[in-house]
């Protein structure tokens, strides 16, 4: 009995010498995010010239802020696929078991933040030494509600018309300083597509238009602002889709499928592969597209000379869809000091690093980034300078999400089971005005 | 007999209830409890994160009543499940006659047969989307070949239903296959045998002997398919998220939808139960028809 005593004594003094001898225990916590995994290429890299890609970026900031961080901070990355992403983040909320961090939309952030489950950030960012004021502010607004800051905004991205700029020459439509000639009316559209299809024999736009991203309906929401209207009331509670600006979007989109400028048949990938594959003018994609499309044209695809312009303006006023990555910190009671701690501290480093995720073409969010000559250098930027005053989303609303996909299922009701569109914008009007239904009670 | 004496009748039924315990509770903790659940949430505006939750009465059936995507997404449902019970049941029945019976041959291709179904759904809805695609799928190149643009079976309104249906059979016919083989199996050889010397058309055999031997089967086969393939789910999350326009929008998606996308649990809940009442209501009307072949 005395020996066992003795023995428990010796062995509880040994580990708590050898505790006290040892560093500060690493403090982990978990990162939720999309953007895919590629633990496989980036999964020891911390050397950010060797990142490419929104995935390798990401994976390899991570890497370097575990690497570098002084504090023993450990992120420890959980990635979920993208479709079902929101899913599971809103289920944690139920279960109990929230992300410290976690990247999250802007447009979604409002669905958060009105229940108040996310963790007000402006003065913690602050004091860790984030500039919020150098933030553009478009950027900070994306992240604000009712004055607070709840997120950390980490790029503006938009979309864009990614241009052939070989097939483009064959159809005529590059001038003598070498610029692309885009639209810049819906008439001149159709012409253009056109002229384009008899001169190239391939088509001229490729853009997703089955159910599942709703390119269509970002390209109609951008024809919309551009006409001075909107989706929304500016209060969010109001649908305002079946207007005169509505229809002429919607009869507009629906002419470019009717007259084969755009084959209907195109998912999300195959539109991508018709582009690089040299079989369309024009890609409309995402600023997220432009650093892959560069390096595939760059190494040999059939895609000839790759450019990315500006969303273009056939009506009165410029105006493209965008949307903002952020991050978040979901509120959570049981969370310590510690790994709060470690939470801000992971997010200054992304902040400091705005920089590196601009290489993916996404817009920075700090003004002295989008100023910097660094950024300037990188390729393209120039041809698409005019897309962050442009860049629109709509306005701050709850269920985003089923509001955009009651949009979706209506809109490409058009070309895939040839409603009129006149039908698709009443359509699209009542599936959101459902969703308002239960927002506004 | 002589034994049943009151105390004998307690005890009996003591042991019984004893032995029935663990199946009663799990059957009230995950079944009963959450059913009753169900429908006190229902009467709820109840959020999926953030503890809001308001009485609202009946509000929830009065909105699912006028709520379009609802009907739709009825309608989408009874339209597969229309199309996918008696195709899999007919093509499970095929299957297990043909390879019903010894031999090499037959008992791999019932393995074979069986095998699709112990994959998820993901892997197979991959496999479909692969053999479907119509720019990189496996049957684009057989279009073109006949000189045919390949048709965009996922993205096409006629087609995508179908589409999703044929998977289901690749996937699922599994199982009803291997309940009709061990019912098959179950039939007397002597009845066969008094057939033969009858000179018996193998029709007749079919029509006289097998089908009546198997049709308590079939009834089981048709009840499980109605109750599988109502909560059709993943397929039409996956291949086609109930596109194009909403035309394979099925229930339990739109049920998937309204809780985790929308986090409106009372009114998913609400949509669950009226998914409930038709499923009942389907395996009753089966069940009845069953026994009134029986009383025949």
């Amino acid at each position: 009995m005395q020996i066992t005593r003795k023995t428990a004594l010796a062995a509880s003094v040994a580990l708590t010498t050898l505790t006290a001898a040892m560093p500060a225990a690493a403090t982990d916590i978990t990162l939720y995010r999309f953007f895919g995994d590629c633990e496989g290429e980036f999964g020891g890299v911390t050397d950010l010239n060797e990142a490419y890609g929104e995935c390798g970026i990401i994976t390899v900031l991570t890497n370097k802020f575990n690497a570098e961080n002084e504090i023993g901070a450990n992120v420890i990355t959980q990635t979920v696929d993208w479709g079902a992403y929101y899913d599971l983040l809103s289920a944690t909320y139920s279960t109990g078991d929230m992300p410290d961090v976690a990247v999250m939309h802007a447009s979604q952030l409002v669905n958060f933040t009105d229940r108040n489950l996310m963790t007000p950030l402006g003065n913690k960012l602050m004091e860790a030494g984030v500039d919020v004021d150098d933030w553009a502010d478009a950027a900070r607004n994306n992240v604000t509600n009712n004055g607070e800051i709840y997120a950390l905004p980490f790029d503006i991205h938009a979309i864009l018309f990614h241009v052939n700029v070989g097939l483009m020459k064959e159809a005529g439509f590059v001038n003598e300083d070498g610029s692309v000639r885009l639209p810049s009316s819906p008439e001149e559209l159709i012409l253009m597509g056109k002229e384009f299809e008899e001169k190239t024999g391939q088509n001229y736009i490729a853009i997703e238009s089955q159910s599942s991203e709703g390119m269509a309906v970002r390209m109609f929401d951008a024809f919309v602002w551009q006409q001075g209207g909107d989706v929304l009331s500016a209060d969010g509670k109001e649908a305002t889709i079946d207007s005169p600006e509505g229809l002429n979007a919607a009869t507009l989109i629906k002419q470019m499928y009717d007259e084969g400028l755009t084959d209907s048949g195109l998912d999300y990938g195959g539109a991508e592969q018709a582009f690089i594959g040299g079989r369309a003018g024009i890609l409309v994609n995402g600023t997220w597209g432009v650093n892959n499309y560069a390096t595939q044209a760059e190494n040999g695809a059939e895609l000839q000379e790759y450019t990315a312009l500006d969303f273009p303006t056939l009506y009165e006023q410029p105006a493209t869809f965008s949307n903002s990555h952020s991050w978040t910190i979901p509120m959570d009671e049981s969370r310590t000091p510690e790994e709060e701690e470690a939470a801000i501290a992971f997010l200054k480093f992304l902040d400091d690093n705005n920089f590196a995720w601009a290489m993916t073409g996404h817009l920075p969010v700090h003004t002295s980034v989008i100023e910097s000559e660094e950024f300037a250098a990188l390729p393209h930027r120039s041809d698409f300078a005019a897309t962050p005053s442009m860049a629109r989303g709509i306005p701050a609303v709850k269920n985003e999400r089923g509001i955009y996909d009651a949009m979706i299922s209506e809109f490409t009701a058009m070309w895939l089971a040839g409603t009129s569109p006149e039908d698709a914008v009443a359509g699209m009007q009542s599936g959101v005005e459902r969703i308002l239904r239960r927002n506004n009670r | 007999m002589t034994n049943r004496t009151p105390q004998r009748m307690r005890r009996d039924g003591r042991a019984a209830l004893i032995f029935l315990a663990p199946f009663l509770i799990i059957y009230c903790v995950f079944l009963i409890f959450p059913l009753f659940k169900a429908v006190f949430i229902s009467f709820h505006d109840w959020e999926l994160a953030g503890g809001y939750r308001e009485w609202i009465g009946f509000f929830n059936y009065e909105d699912l009543w006028y709520d379009d995507y609802f009907w739709k997404a009825l309608g989408n449902t009874m339209r597969f499940a229309a199309m996918a019970v008696p195709s899999m049941t007919i093509l499970a029945l095929l299957l297990a006659l043909g390879l019903h019976g010894h031999g090499r041959v037959r008992a791999v291709l019932r393995s074979v047969f069986f095998s699709s179904s112990v994959f998820s759904v993901t892997v197979v809805t991959l496999v479909w989307q692969m053999v479907l695609s119509p720019d990189r799928g496996l049957i684009a190149p057989i279009f073109r070949s006949m000189g045919m643009e390949p048709i965009n079976f996922l993205g096409s309104v006629e087609w995508a239903m179908p589409s999703l249906v044929i998977a289901t059979l690749w996937w699922g016919v599994g199982l009803p296959m291997a309940l009709f083989l061990a019912a098959l199996g179950q039939i007397p050889d002597e009845l066969y045998e008094a057939a033969e010397l009858d000179h018996a058309s193998r029709w007749s055999t079919l029509r006289y002997i097998t089908l009546p031997g198997i049709r308590h089967t079939v009834l089981l086969v048709l009840v499980l398919q109605i109750v599988g393939q109502f909560q059709i789910f993943g397929q039409a999350q996956l291949m086609t998220k109930g596109g194009p326009a909403n035309t394979t929008l099925t229930l339990v998606q739109y049920i998937y939808n309204t809780g985790f996308r929308d986090w409106q649990v009372g009114y998913a809940t609400t949509i669950a139960l009226a998914l409930f009442v038709v499923m009942a209501g389907f395996s009753m009307l089966q069940l009845w028809l069953g026994r009134k072949g029986d009383d025949q």
